[in-house]
């Protein structure tokens, strides 16, 4: 409870000193756009309560910590291998209810639905397989904001949008030479 | 210079040509497709709208009363700006409300229906109606009753908010990454240059939909995968006062507007 309160002063922005009435009636005004409403916003956690309050600036102190608390948030699959299967992932890099990645990127390049709002992500594998790599595409996949601090790119992993054996074959998708994602 | 040179720029030229046709402005393309409309059809969809709403508005609830017998912030009867002029706080609810509040105020307090009476597509061509005195008038609205700021400090914070599954909110796309596009058309700057406050109610010919607002900012808590706050709900209404009062001194190029 104490928690809860402490996020809905970072969400409204009116600090601790100030609760009461005030925010009783914030609390309600959410309420009445209803139930689900109003759970999901009183639900965030501390990195959308800080991007929200800083929008999405955050002061250099606060980064370091930002950024660890983030990575710490990272899961990875029971067998250790951070790379699956491509064509599962291109599965879950195509559903709109789990990865969705095309509203942003650019993929295969036979796809010409894609938005622009993130980098062109064909011939990703050009970067090779070696372990750094897949390592922090499986990590900036799972958790973007382990890197770049109120990024436009959700936290996918962190909110179950996949799981790890999913992230990895997203991995896969972008880093395998067979996906048609490298295709030439 | 030679023909080579002449040649191209000549390919230069075309490639720009091109590039220019595939990224096609919005707005031109919706008033293209407005005067296409209405050279097939002879009238617009929101022609056709406005007149429903016209005789929904002069229509006798159970009262006996019409709706020229309310009060839209400008006196009973006075339609010549009013919307323009909402949402704002009015003392005899002790509420904000935006057209589509006010019309259900309206229809309950004065006309004397019952709130199960009221259907939302009557709400909507109302608004429509209403709208239409506005078309050329600056928007106007104030923070002067304490309602007013609360509910507009509300609005700022839901609208710069990031919450959801997908970590995301109103100023992400339409302040940050204003001009990229994640579907087909690029993101509106709401706030600023696109003043998009000025741009609803409105009708979508893309799909066939007649939105005020609030059906538009339902939805596009819809797109990003988050709950839809409910219908005459505080926080639509905070947020639309947010962006009313930042989109101040806009003119209204038309209401009801047409849009892709």
């Amino acid at each position: 409870m104490r928690r809860k309160a402490v996020l809905l002063g970072l969400l409204l922005g009116i600090g601790l000193s100030q609760m009461g009435p005030f925010r009783a009636r914030f609390e309600a005004a959410l309420h009445s756009g209803g139930h689900e409403f109003a759970q999901v916003m009183l639900a965030q956690d501390k990195g959308q309560a800080l991007c929200s309050q800083y929008r999405d600036k955050l002061p250099p102190d606060l980064i370091p910590g930002f950024l660890a608390e983030q990575k710490a948030l990272i899961k990875y699959p029971a067998n250790g291998k951070l790379m699956g299967d491509w064509r599962n992932g291109e599965k879950v890099f195509t559903d709109p209810k789990r990865g969705n990645c095309y509203a942003c990127h650019a993929g295969v390049p036979e796809e010409v639905a894609y938005g622009t709002m993130g980098p062109s992500l064909t011939a990703y594998g050009q970067r090779g397989t070696a372990e750094p790599v897949v390592r922090y595409t499986y990590e900036k996949i799972y958790n973007a904001w382990a890197f770049v601090p109120c990024s436009l790119m959700y936290r996918g992993g962190v909110h179950g949008l996949f799981t790890p054996e999913e992230t990895a074959d997203l991995v896969a998708f972008l880093l395998d030479p067979e996906s048609p994602i490298n295709r030439r | 210079m030679s023909p080579r040179v002449w040649w191209k720029v000549a390919a230069l030229f075309l490639l720009a040509l091109a590039l220019a046709q595939g990224e096609v402005d919005p707005r031109e393309e919706a008033k293209r497709q407005k005067q296409l409309l209405l050279e097939t059809a002879g009238i617009l969809p929101t022609e056709l709208i406005v007149e429903q709403g016209k005789e929904l508005f002069n229509r006798k609830g159970p009262s006996g009363k019409t709706m020229a017998e309310c009060d839209f912030g400008l006196g009973k009867g006075v339609l010549e700006g009013a919307a323009a002029r909402l949402p704002r706080y009015f003392l005899d609810t002790g509420k904000v409300e935006d057209l589509d509040g006010r019309i259900l105020t309206c229809m309950t307090r004065v006309q004397g229906f019952r709130p199960d009476q009221i259907r939302r597509q009557e709400v909507v061509a109302v608004a429509f109606y209403i709208a239409s005195f506005s078309t050329g008038k600056p928007i106007q609205v104030r923070l002067l009753f304490p309602q007013e700021r609360e509910l507009y400090t509300l609005g700022e914070k839901l609208f710069y908010a990031r919450s959801g599954a997908r970590d995301i909110g109103c100023a992400t796309c339409h302040v940050t990454y204003v001009g990229r596009r994640a579907g087909v058309l690029p993101y509106a700057d709401v706030l600023g240059r696109d003043k998009s406050w000025t741009h609803w109610p409105a009708y979508r010919y893309s799909n066939d939909q007649i939105w005020t607002m609030q059906d538009r900012i339902r939805a596009c808590y819809g797109n990003i995968g988050h709950p839809q706050p409910n219908l005459y709900s505080l926080p639509i209404l905070a947020l639309e006062l947010f962006m009313a009062y930042q989109n101040n001194g806009a003119v209204v190029e038309e209401w009801p507007a047409f849009v892709r």
